[in-house]
């Protein structure tokens, strides 16, 4: 909050010779040059520097009646008596001795001191007022490659409701989507599948857990598949987060330790969420299958349950909003997309590094929140199809969408910023020319899918630039404040086996 | 000189609490200098109507809507009515209103200073500036405080954070601390006292021998803190089993109760402490004292504390105090009453560790901590120190003595800005300051104190002056002849001021 209303005297303004700034802004009479310090000395002092003054002689009440005079002429008099009607008074004469003999004030509230209450020390007033402790200034180009990943989520998501409405108004063969989702999930897995092999295969300090919890929460979907699509995904981001703060609670060993001590966790992780089968033949019989043409196995059969599980479940989710009408479908799944889009969990990366898993410790919204959302937003749509074919096509490349292409998408930002920098152009003219092609109804829809690039283009383009600018700009308010009145926080260093 | 003051604040007794206790102390000790004074606070279940404290001191229990922790419900204007009412009968001068989170002390501002009335706030409580509740909250105060003769603050942190929240002159601030009443906190067997605890009348006593502490007695560590996360129970919880775990010989008597109190059996129970920390549940006020005296150490671990009376008050039971060093606490004990820490479980409990050590060594002379205190805090002085405040607003200190030498020679500032000078009752100045709020709150605010005058026009048009009767007032105990006359002088102002407007 900026005060205002009045000049504060900040550190700033402590080395303004004449007190505080408001006296020397809002004084008509320019300030006598040998008057010093307000609180420090009385202005007789000033000008009688070779005797301190016992008493006020008459010369000093005299000059004193004639300094007030210059602005206030009618109360000079009145003032007079009255101070010396408050020279009487035991305080005041207290704060004249006080003068002669400079006690130093002191912030302290069980001295008597010889100042008045409302004295104010120029040179402690505030002086563990901190302002924007935290700051740290944003730089343009960093910012808009940041944007990148709000960019990529919206495009996607565009690009999904492009789809639903390529399927509803039957301009697009849902197989052809789902054909071509699977298809890009398979590579992406591929990729993916290669990378973490080098990891593996390099002793990189940075450890696997996350692409391990997510395996390992692909086995939890297979697990669970029947029960709900949602809570699966939800399962699958816990897992993600429950990965990054093991890696916090392990963090405080010695370093050497630490990457043991995560592979550890990950590997308990990968016992408690495998299967009890494959465990004891992952563990009794290494030379058998490799951990990772185990992993490779089992998400290749979680892919398969989900798969006939939606299958199955396909007639019911077709059926499931039929007394709803459409109106309300449309509106609800807007709500539900705007939801994934501002709860979306943009900022926690693929692997745990240490200061980004704290970030996302006390993270006070479940990730699994945006995708959820996403997640009923298109079975809600999906159960607007009227075949069952179309509802299953839509499911399944919802999951696609909506569960796994994030965690590649982290991923690859991870590893390559140039292919990071590629998908979100892809994805930028996807959803571009995905709503080109949607909106043209002309014969010319190759036109019109192109123009939907170019503006596609040239909107998130201006979008990231000018969001960022203004985020920027918008900078120079910010204005924090801490000091001691803030409440502390307390350092509890809290032991494992308390909780 | 006398003044008729009203203290308004929405938490008083029969409720407990910090304000609440410093409201009545501070009333009675200003009612003892000779002044009238009146309370005026909501109604609470069972206490409604007008009731008379001890030494005459009214309280005028409003019916109102309690919303949350007895504080009111914000109306702005639904206050006016009948606190011009209690105005005019009482004829009260200066409105002094205590607590931030007290909507009734910010009515009675805004419309005592519409009324012409000299408008006083003490500040009692500490307010961050990042979360939403806190914005509001201090958006508030600087509606209020914008219009304000004098501001009081308990601490100097205090004073800093007041200053920063409402955009005030640091000059119109002042710094008058809490105090306790000593004789309510003395130590177990102090030879100023009688047994049945009545002071002596001799001030002097002999000096107190020193209790030596043998290495192997038991040391009790006494905690009296409402049981929440700002009190810093949390801390507390972690430090208490490594404090026992170091020191062997070490007891512990917690007393309070809060929403944490669960968290804190939790730990006794997984560290099996039972036998060596006594939980005494929630006390009353008047039983502090007992609690207190049976231990060595008070631990004090708060998050956040504007003054912290709890520890004056434990260390003028004659207790060795350990303290977080947040807040305004650092200003309040002498560094050889007081180990302080840092607001980190290590250091807390190596604060503790230090404490024990000295107080074993028998370094520390706790018996005479308590005439220290006494020394250091009395509500008289209070009373005192607040009454240079009613003077400095009402001119009967001239504005140079009160805001200091160069201040008084600039009346060209006083009107629009800063400290409200005797001139400003005038609307268009009172309206001047409170534009400068803030874009739009200063225009809102312009609109509120604009309809609280023309709600003052009709009520005086609707319930003249001259129907209202004027209370009598309670009969004093000492009787000194100038009393008739002042009160004759009094009702000629109030003629003048009848006539004037």
């Amino acid at each position: 909050m900026v005060p205002i209303k009045a000049p504060q005297p900040t550190a700033s303004t402590h080395a303004h010779p004449f007190g505080t700034l408001k006296r020397s802004s809002t004084l008509p009479v320019p300030q006598r040059p040998d008057v010093p310090h307000r609180h420090l000395l009385a202005p007789e002092d000033a000008i009688y520097q070779e005797s301190p003054p016992r008493k006020q002689s008459a010369a000093v009440t005299r000059l004193q009646k004639d300094l007030r005079m210059t602005t206030e002429t009618s109360t000079a008099p009145d003032s007079k008596a009255a101070r010396n009607r408050g020279r009487s008074r035991p305080k005041s004469q207290n704060r004249s001795t006080s003068r002669r003999s400079r006690a130093t004030w002191k912030k302290l509230l069980w001295v008597k001191q010889s100042y008045p209450d409302n004295y104010t020390d120029q040179d402690t007033f505030l002086e563990h007022l901190q302002r924007n402790p935290r700051l740290q200034p944003y730089d343009f180009w960093p910012l808009v490659a940041d944007s990148t990943v709000i960019v990529q989520h919206v495009c996607s998501v565009i690009i999904f409701v492009v789809c639903f409405v390529g399927i509803f108004q039957e301009r697009v063969e849902p197989v052809a989507v789902v054909s071509w989702g699977s298809i890009a999930t398979v590579a992406g897995w591929v990729v993916w599948d290669r990378w973490v092999g080098q990891e593996t295969a390099t002793p990189s300090r940075i450890p696997i857990p996350p692409k391990l919890t997510s395996e390992n929460s692909k086995d939890k979907l297979d697990a669970s598949a029947a029960s709900s699509m949602s809570n699966l995904t939800a399962v699958l981001k816990e897992n993600g987060n429950m990965g990054n703060t093991l890696a916090v609670t392990s963090g405080r060993q010695s370093h050497s330790a630490s990457v043991t001590s995560i592979q550890s966790t990950t590997s308990q992780v990968n016992t408690g969420t495998n299967s009890p089968i494959s465990q004891p033949l992952f563990k009794a019989d290494p030379h058998a299958l490799s951990p990772r043409s185990a992993l490779r196995l089992s998400t290749a059969k979680s892919a398969l349950l989900i798969y006939f599980t939606l299958l199955g479940l396909s007639p019911i989710l077709k059926s499931l909003t039929r007394s709803t009408s459409s109106d309300s479908i449309w509106a609800m799944s807007f709500l539900l997309f705007t939801i994934n889009i501002f709860f979306f969990d943009y900022g926690s990366l693929a692997p745990p590094t240490f200061s980004s898993s704290s970030a996302t410790k006390n993270k006070n919204i479940p990730a699994s929140l945006s995708t959820n959302a996403a997640l009923m937003a298109s079975t809600v749509l999906a159960s607007r199809l009227p075949s069952t074919g179309q509802v299953f096509s839509l499911t399944l490349f919802s999951i696609e969408v909506f569960g796994l292409f994030p965690v590649f998408r982290r991923y690859a930002k991870q590893r390559s910023w140039r292919g990071h920098v590629l998908l979100t152009a892809i994805l930028v003219i996807g959803a571009g020319g995905g709503v080109g092609l949607t909106l043209g109804e002309g014969m010319w829809p190759w036109k019109s899918g192109l123009l939907g690039v170019l503006i596609g283009a040239l909107v998130s383009g201006l979008a990231m630039g000018g969001c960022s600018w203004w985020l920027i700009g918008l900078q120079k308010y910010k204005n924090e404040i801490h000091g001691p009145w803030d409440p502390a926080r307390p350092i509890i260093r809290r032991q494992w086996d308390d909780y | 000189m006398p003044y008729n003051i009203a203290m308004v604040s929405d938490f008083f007794f029969p409720q407990p609490g910090g304000i609440e206790s410093h409201i009545y102390q501070l009333s009675t000790k200003l009612i003892d200098q000779g002044h009238k004074v009146i309370v005026i606070t909501h109604a609470y279940e069972g206490r409604t109507g007008v009731r008379y404290l001890t030494n005459g001191l009214k309280v005028y229990h409003v019916p109102f809507l309690v919303m949350f922790r007895s504080a009111t419900f914000p109306t702005v204007f639904s206050f006016f009515p009948i606190f011009r009412n209690i105005v005019l009968r009482e004829a009260i001068e200066i409105v002094h209103g205590h607590g931030t989170m007290s909507s009734f002390t910010h009515e009675a501002i805004l419309h005592a200073r519409t009324m012409g009335l000299r408008a006083v706030f003490t500040d009692h409580s500490l307010f961050g500036f990042a979360d939403a509740g806190s914005i509001l909250t201090n958006k508030l105060l600087k509606f209020t405080l914008s219009d304000v003769d004098h501001v009081i603050c308990v601490s100097h942190t205090c004073k800093e954070n007041t200053v920063l929240r409402a955009s005030l002159d640091p000059l119109m601030v002042s710094v008058i601390p809490n105090a306790v009443v000593a004789e309510n906190f003395r130590p177990l067997s102090h030879p100023g006292y009688t047994a049945d605890g009545t002071a002596q009348a001799s001030g002097q006593h002999n000096p107190i021998p020193q209790q030596v502490l043998g290495p192997n007695d038991t040391i009790t560590i006494v905690v009296i803190s409402r049981l929440f996360y700002n009190k810093g129970t949390d801390l507390l919880i972690a430090a208490i089993p490594r404090i026992i775990a170091l020191h062997p010989n070490v007891r512990f008597i917690i007393a309070g109760s809060g929403p944490k109190a669960i968290d804190l059996e939790q730990m006794l129970e997984r560290n099996v402490l039972q036998d060596r920390v006594e939980m005494l549940g929630p006390v009353r006020h008047e039983e502090v004292r007992d609690v207190m005296v049976r231990g060595h150490i008070y631990l004090h671990p708060s998050l956040t504390e504007a003054f912290g009376t709890v520890i004056v008050e434990a260390a003028s039971c004659g207790l060795y105090v350990v303290c977080t060093q947040v807040g305004g606490i650092p200003e309040v004990l002498p560094a050889h009453m007081t180990v302080f820490a840092k607001p980190e479980e290590d250091d807390l409990v190596a604060a503790t560790g230090k404490a024990i050590a000295a107080l074993r060594a028998n370094k520390v002379r706790t018996e005479k901590f308590h005439d220290q205190v006494k020394m250091m805090y009395s509500w008289y002085d209070v009373a005192q120190r607040t009454e240079r405040v009613y003077d400095g607003i009402s001119g009967a200190l001239s504005e140079a003595d009160f805001y200091g030498f160069d201040a008084a020679n600039a009346s060209s500032w006083s009107a629009s800005r800063g400290r409200a000078g005797v001139q400003s009752f005038a609307l268009i100045d009172r309206l001047k300051r409170y534009y400068g709020c803030g874009i739009w709150a200063g225009k809102l605010f312009c609109l509120c104190v604009v309809i609280d005058y023309l709600l003052f026009i009709l009520l005086e048009f609707v319930a003249p002056r001259e129907n209202i009767d004027i209370a009598r007032n309670w009969p004093k105990k000492m009787v000194n002849g100038e009393k008739n006359g002042e009160k004759n002088g009094r009702e000629r102002s109030r003629e003048m001021r009848r006539d004037t407007t």
